[in-house]
């Protein structure tokens, strides 16, 4: 009998430990587990770096953002119908474009706010400066995928006079459930502007000048939030604000250097091919990079829709080309030499940009913010507070002309009539020099303009012009989200 | 003198009657339903322990002692009979199969039962029903054969799933898969396909090894597996050794298969023709032509039947071979098994050798041990370019393929271009090519292993513990040739290793004890400990320098690489369970189940779940009332009611997890899972009720009913994207379900005569699943597979109910496609100036989109009906089989035909754009030809929904067993010969691939996309069965 006790004592001690072993002990191998993540220093900057992962989704800055900016305005025109009827303003309210893009944005923001508590809660593990610094980049993060949600997803800043017109959701705290605080009403487009001036205002004073200690640091300097690339979105927000004090005083920093050296490249494509498509030169400020292994993959990458042996969905318009409908592209400019014709039998009756070529690898990197664009803003901000014919304006602009110019004369003073001819001018080269770039269409909105001259996909049929204020300027929210919401998200007017 | 001489006589008298009786020997033959002899069946006198065996020709002879009565005859798995002794010498009978009787013994979980106490739903599958079918997985044998349990094979293509789904669908976003169990190891199930082809594990095991499957369906039967149970349970049971009776049996097939259907595509002249008609009626050039591939100068007429090209009569073998036997003490089973299925598409192939050894012991009168064990190698030869809408994959491939190209070039070598065609929208290598230099091959092993010891430690209590292992691996090896298809120019070669891993030990405890004649009770007590693993170590060469040389090496390669990790799978389960049968006066009978589980993958302070179950039953004929229906041979009522859970519920996602990722070159640590530390079981409570009954002796059936509520349902909750979870998802407890149906179940034998037995089996199932609620918005939700937003799971409606922009008609007056917005409103698109009107009045309008779709109510791709006709005929030494299956009111969505309807790229088309609209008044589907409609021919609509009802003939048999008189010349006990067909016809107005294609895998909602999987194939074997 006593045998027998031992033998079910034994079974009892060894069920014990089966017990455990099957259970407790199991814990997953290549996942960790979220209260690990602010745990140590580099897992917590590693954490970070993920903000800029999301901002880098096929559906937003790597990729399809500046597509759908471009595709929106009359320069391209999607010659195989791939993005239906976006370039038609007549996207539905269950639209996966908006749905992507919606999600995108909003799960940089989620990724940026959750680290910012991570960072407060575990700031014991960080040197001051560090935990700073780390603050600061999901700050700019955030400022970011803020501001091209409420660009896509709301009327612009000017479309009323105290912008006080519905924006998006503002989303501060980091979910880690399903909070019933993320259900909640959109702000006003001022209410987030001044969140996102806030945001890059608070990243400017903590963002490094440049990374050091990192195994490649031009490579962080030109991918990672930096002081320039903070105030140079600044003077792009206050842009597009219309606050042209401001938007020349972050463009002024950027250009006398405060934060960095920064000058064009002596051609117009070695922004675009220096590296093999990576903008480590002094014209790239801050841009999306992508690689060999991680990339938007064949549906999504800028060279898959716009280089003709790729997808080469997007061809360049016959609005963008003529000199009638886009004046300030002289025959002879040589960012023309950036025009290719197709090479294959579908594509050879067609224009397409060669800024991103890399079919194989799909390592071309996105381009958010060009040295070019801090000139032309701050040229076209001085224009516009000047009373005349700015001098210095016209010295910045030509800056960025006389490197693509042909035979004719660099601008003088004396070639424009008034002060608005001046910033005709300055808007036609942000149009060309800044093409493909993602910017197009918001360009034409801020300053209150209408498309006009835009192809439907056969290249040849011109839509109907599209006014400033036009309901379905704006992308919807993604009907799935509005239901949702059970009412609190309002559904964009007409959709 | 008188009076002795009556004594005397008296005396002689009562000598010669007892001399009489003394010296009566009675004899006969007893045979089998079938007429064949029953060897070793076992003939006493009834009361006295007088008595023989019959030899091997099922004769016996016996002296039989006065005032012997009654014979009483039996045999293993055949029904005892007895017999009246009358004047006659010779008594012959046939003992019916236990089958059509309440009295055989069914394996329950850890225990077995005698199916007349059984009070829960078990259906069970004779291992001879999956014996010796050309299919290429034991799963698919079992089709049609158990009512309630839908069997679905997803396509032809070698190692494609095959979906069971038991009484319905069993969840929304977690796994509705039985579990399956295997001499009481669960194995690993589910496709193991590791780059472009499906893999189904079950391949693996040798379908001549089984002796029955037992299907538990209502919670009473499946609560023991808890967790585990919520979708059924089959249960395994391999063939083991008797004492007495050694065997060897030799069973083969020979045979070939082929394509079971053929979607009909333009031949080169009609190709022609309509694509430059497509172009032309939209003012284009023409795109197609015949090209002058010898370059002669000269235009060459090429028509090439791609299909056909691809397609060939696969060779089909299977050899086995058992050897059975045992002594007293020691009994075994050993098999070896090789089995090649050559598919009727070029270059697949699956080939599989296992072996088996079973083996149980009885060391003393307490002590038992045994080991059940199983080695196979399984080598699948797929497709390198694989299939659904791979551009160079089958049927994609040759469905779409230019029908005026030819196979070879002048050169002869493949042809790789476009002949006289344009290439607009067409990007499709020469299928021939790719099918033959690409290949996506996988190697798999697995050992499946047990190893029990049995202790009787007192009279009726029985201490058991087994061990349990299932190890597989796979190595699967691709390779895309640099010269054509998808590795045009870089070559690729990719190599795969994946391991799953389970092992388990249970032990119970059982009493089972007879008390008093009126009592009988059976207690079980056990512990179970379960542990999951896999992994996988992946390695790539691209830029193939010599493809000759073909190991992944930096040398060979411009690009090497690879990484490894878990492959989903890392678990754990800890289980306590009991159940108590109890049967009084083996009238009323009532069994308890219960069950807790631990699982590793939620959150310790959720972890626990607890399934009890309930079921009682009647045994009405054993009343005394019943005596007057003598007809009426068994009549049970059943109910239970139980909670079983769903384990299937994917890798860790209970806990909130980070995973590294890259913001290119810069490493980054990113949210992988929100989690939720809440998590808790998924519950099922399901209500069963039942009768089974045997009637006029030979008819038996079940009919039951059945009621499941899934309640807090482990939903992929959709939340709003604001929150920031990946794939705006989070798992919670939130939604429900209903499934419920009726089952019925018929065996009979209609003919039982000495020469001639028809017996028919039928089964039928209704079912109906419904989606309750999903989250606190009801929201609707979609399949994980983006490539299946057909359909959906929406409160109110069946599981899976498609939703579709309505297609309304073909214009007759211009031909222009007709659809019907979200309003029901009749919107066309007119190609020529592409714009969308209202058909009412002419007006624009917006196009049609995905925000005209709507819930088509009613249209699911679950059957509502389903089941299986099975008749066996013996006539003589002649026996005959054939299976029926059916599967009625369900949908597909046609998406292949959709494929190949599409009027924007030169890829071959369907023979139905023949019929097109082509002047006013034409009465048509499809409407007028006009080039590069993608704005209409591409939308998803219910154009393509299709109603997919169908009875198949799954497979006929007829055999013929060589008489005894000479088989005992060369002293066999059997050799049958014997023809079989598979699958052989299918009665189905469903036009797409078949009416049991699934692209999607095995899923709840997205089941029913036919979007280019390969047809089924059609099998024609000969084989024998020899036994020793």
């Amino acid at each position: 009998m006593r045998h027998i006790i031992y033998v079910f004592l034994a079974t009892a001690v060894l069920m014990s430990a089966c017990q455990k072993k099957v259970t407790d002990d199991i814990k997953p191998q290549d996942l960790l587990s979220s209260d690990v993540v602010f745990s140590t220093p580099q897992k917590i900057e590693n954490a970070v770096l993920a903000g800029y992962d999301a901002l880098q989704s096929p559906e937003f800055l790597s990729g399809r953002v500046l597509i759908y900016v471009d595709l929106l305005g009359e320069d391209i025109f999607d010659r195989t119908g791939y993005f239906t009827e976006l370039p038609r303003f007549n996207l539905t309210s269950n639209s996966g474009i908006a749905y992507n893009v919606w999600t995108a944005g909003y799960f940089a923001i989620a990724t940026a706010n959750r680290n910012l508590a991570g960072i407060a809660a575990n700031s014991s593990k960080l040197t001051t400066a560090k935990a700073k610094e780390l603050t600061a980049e999901c700050k700019f993060i955030r400022a970011v995928a803020n501001f091209y949600l409420v660009n896509f997803f709301a009327q612009p800043y000017v479309y009323t006079a105290d912008a006080s017109h519905p924006g998006i959701p503002l989303i501060t705290q980091g979910f880690t459930s399903n909070d019933p605080a993320a259900n909640t009403p959109k702000s006003s487009v001022a209410a987030v502007y001044t969140a996102v001036i806030t945001d890059l205002t608070d990243a400017l004073a903590d963002l490094p000048l440049e990374y050091t200690g990192t195994s490649n640091d031009a490579y962080h300097d030109k991918t990672r939030g930096t002081k320039a690339s903070a105030a140079s979105l600044l003077s792009r927000v206050y842009l597009y604000k219309g606050d042209y004090a401001n938007a020349k005083k972050y463009a002024s920093d950027v250009i006398s250097g405060t934060y960095g050296a920064f000058s064009l490249n002596s051609t117009v494509d070695a922004a675009y091919t220096s590296n093999g498509g990576e903008y480590i030169t002094d014209e790239g400020i801050w841009s999306i990079p992508n690689n060999v292994n991680d990339n938007p993959n064949t549906n999504n990458a800028l060279p898959m829709h716009y280089y003709p042996t790729g997808r080469g969905d997007l061809a360049i318009s016959p609005s963008y080309l003529s000199t009638t409908t886009n004046p300030y592209f002289a025959i002879d400019d040589k960012r023309r030499t950036l025009i290719i014709t197709g090479t294959t039998s579908q594509t050879s009756s067609y224009k397409f940009t060669r800024k991103y070529t890399d079919i194989t690898g799909r390592a071309d990197w996105a381009p958010i913010i060009r040295y070019a664009e801090i000139l032309l803003t701050y040229a076209e901000a001085q224009a516009r507070l000047a009373s005349g014919v700015d001098a210095d304006a016209v010295a910045k602009l030509n800056l960025v002309r006389d490197r693509a110019k042909g035979l004719s004369p660099s601008y003088t003073v004396l070639s424009f009539a008034n002060k608005d001819a001046l910033i005709a001018a300055i808007l036609g080269e942000r149009r060309i020099e800044l093409a493909f770039e993602g910017h197009r269409f918001w360009d034409i909105m801020r300053v209150k303009g209408t498309v006009t001259n835009k192809y439907d996909s056969d290249g040849t049929t011109i839509l109907p012009a599209e006014p400033f204020g036009a309901k379905k300027n704006v992308f919807p929210i993604p009907q799935l989200e509005v239901d949702k919401s059970k009412g609190v998200l309002v559904q964009n007017d007409d959709y | 003198m008188r009076k002795f001489l009556t004594s005397l006589w008296c005396c002689l008298l009562l000598l010669s009657g007892e001399l009489l009786a003394q010296t009566r020997t009675i004899s006969g033959k007893v045979t089998d339903a079938n007429g064949n002899p029953v060897p070793n069946a076992s003939v006493i006198v009834k009361g006295t322990r007088v008595g023989t065996v019959t030899n091997t020709d099922g004769g016996y002879s016996l002296n039989i002692p006065p005032g012997a009565k009654t014979l009483v005859i039996s045999s293993i798995n055949l029904q005892t009979e007895e017999v009246k002794i009358g004047p006659a010498n010779e008594y012959s009978l046939a003992l019916k199969a236990m089958d059509a009787s309440l009295d055989e013994v069914v394996v329950v979980g850890y225990n077995t039962i005698a199916k007349r106490s059984l009070t829960g739903s078990v259906s069970k599958v004779n291992g001879d029903v999956v014996a010796n079918k050309p299919v290429t997985s034991f799963d698919q044998a079992l089709t049609g054969k158990a009512a309630g349990v839908l069997v679905n094979t997803s396509s032809g293509l070698v190692g494609d799933d095959v979906i069971i789904r038991i009484r319905g669908g069993a969840s929304i976003s977690s796994g509705s898969s039985p579990l399956i169990v295997l001499d009481g190891v669960p194995i690993t199930q589910g496709d193991q396909g590791q780059l472009y082809n499906h893999n189904n594990p079950l391949a693996e095991l040798n379908p001549n090894d089984i002796e029955s499957v037992e299907v538990l369906k209502d919670a009473s039967a499946a609560a023991i597996y808890g967790s585990r149970g919520s979708a059924g349970v089959l249960l395994i049971t391999t063939k083991k050794g008797k004492a007495g009776q050694s065997t060897l049996n030799y069973d083969n097939f020979f045979g070939f298969n082929e394509a079971a259907r053929k979607m009909k595509v333009l031949n080169a002249s009609d190709y022609i023709t309509t694509v430059n008609k497509l172009r032309s009626n939209a003012g284009l050039s023409p795109g197609a032509n015949y090209g002058d591939i010898n370059s002669d100068g000269k235009l060459d007429t090429v028509n090439t039947d791609w299909q056909k090209e691809l397609s060939r009569k696969g060779m089909v073998q299977n050899h086995n071979l058992a050897l059975s036997g045992g002594s007293q003490r020691t009994t075994y089973f050993a098999s070896l098994n090789y089995n090649d299925v050559q598919s009727y598409i070029e270059n697949t192939e699956q080939k599989r050798g296992a072996v088996r050894l079973n083996i149980a012991s009885r060391v003393t009168d307490w002590l038992q041990i045994g080991a059940n064990t199983q080695f196979s190698r399984t080598q699948t030869s797929g497709l390198g370019s694989g299939t659904g809408n791979a551009l160079s994959g089958i049927p994609f491939g040759p469905l779409t393929a230019m029908p005026n190209i030819p196979v070879y070039g002048a050169d002869g070598k493949y042809y790789a271009g476009l002949g006289g065609n344009l290439a607009t929208g067409y990007n499709v290598p020469n299928p021939e090519a790719v099918t033959h230099l690409n290949y996506d091959n996988r190697d798999g092993r697995r050992f499946i292993g047990s190893a029990f010891g049995e202790a009787q430690l007192i009279r009726g209590l029985k201490f058991k513990s087994q061990v349990n292992v299932d190890y597989a691996t796979g190595l699967t090896d691709q390779f895309w040739n640099p010269d054509i298809g998808d590795g045009l120019g870089f070559g690729l070669k990719q190599k795969v290793y994946n391991e799953r891993n389970t092992w388990s030990w249970y032990n119970t405890l059982n009493y089972n004890r007879q008390i008093g004649a009126d009592h009988e009770l059976n207690a079980l007590a056990g512990t179970e400990y379960t542990r999951r693993t896999s992994s996988y170590t992946y390695t790539y060469g691209a830029g193939i320098k010599d493809p000759d040389l073909l190991l992944i090496s930096a040398d060979n390669y411009d690009e090497v690489g690879g990484e490894n990790g878990i492959d989903g799978i890392d678990d754990g389960l800890a289980s306590y369970f009991g159940s108590i049968n109890y049967g009084f006066k083996k009238k009323y009978l009532a069994t308890f189940n219960f069950r807790a589980d631990a699982d590793s993958r939620f959150g310790p302070k959720n972890r626990w779940g607890y399934f009890p179950s309930g079921s009682i039953a009647w045994r009405v004929t054993q009343e005394d009332f019943m005596s007057q229906f003598s007809f009426v041979n068994d009549l049970k009522l059943r109910a239970s009611y139980g909670v079983t859970g769903n384990s299937d519920i994917g890798y860790f996602p209970a806990i909130s997890t980070y995973k590294p990722a890259s913001y290119a070159d810069i490493g980054v640590l990113t949210m992988a899972n929100p989690g939720n530390s809440n998590l808790r079981w998924e519950r099922h409570k399901t209500f069963d009720i039942g009768i089974d009954a045997v009637i006029f002796k030979n008819t038996s059936f079940t009919i039951e009913y059945y009621n499941r509520k899934t309640i807090d349902l482990i939903l992929d909750n959709p939340v709003l994207a604001t929150l920031g979870f990946p794939g705006n998802i989070i798992k919670d407890n939130v939604g429900e379900m209903r499934s419920r149906g009726v089952e019925l179940t018929v065996n009979t034998a209609v003919i039982h005569t000495r020469d001639f037995q028809w017996n028919v089996n039928f089964n039928t199932a209704w079912n109906n699943t419904k989606v309750i609620a999903t989250n606190a918005n009801n929201d609707q939700v979609f399949d994980k597979d983006p490539a299946a937003t057909f359909s959906l799971a929406k409160p109110g409606y069946n599981l899976g109910v498609f939703y579709l922009v309505r297609w309304s008609r073909v214009n007759p007056a211009n031909g222009f496609p007709i659809f019907l917005d979200v309003n029901g409103n009749e919107k066309q698109y007119n190609m020529n100036n592409r714009t969308w009107s209202f058909v009412k009045d002419g007006t624009n309008t917006t196009a049609i989109g995905a925000a005209d779709r709507v819930v088509l109510k009613d249209k699911s791709p679950y059957p509502k009906f389903y089941g299986g006709l099975s008749q066996t005929f013996n006539y003589r030494a002649f026996d005959a089989n054939i299976d029926l299956q059916y599967a009625f009111g369900f949908y597909l969505y046609n998406q292949t035909k959709q494929t190949i309807m599409n009027y924007g790229n030169t890829r071959n088309k369907s023979e139905d754009i023949l019929g097109a609209w082509t002047k006013a008044g034409d009465n048509t589907d499809v409407p007028v030809l006009y080039w590069n409609s993608n704005l209409w021919s591409t939308q998803a609509s219910s154009r393509w929904l299709e109603r997919a009802d169908f009875v198949r003939i799954r497979n006929v048999q007829i055999g013929y067993t060589l008489p005894r008189s000479i088989t005992d010349k060369f002293k066999a006990s059997k050799l049958r010969f014997y023809v079989q067909a598979n699958n052989l016809y299918t009665f189905t107005g469903y036009s797409g691939i078949d009416p049991e294609s699934n692209s999607i895998g095995n899923t709840n909602i997205g089941l029913g996309i036919d979007r280019t999987r390969p047809y089924l194939a059609r099998s024609y074997t000969v084989g024998l069965n020899f036994g020793l």
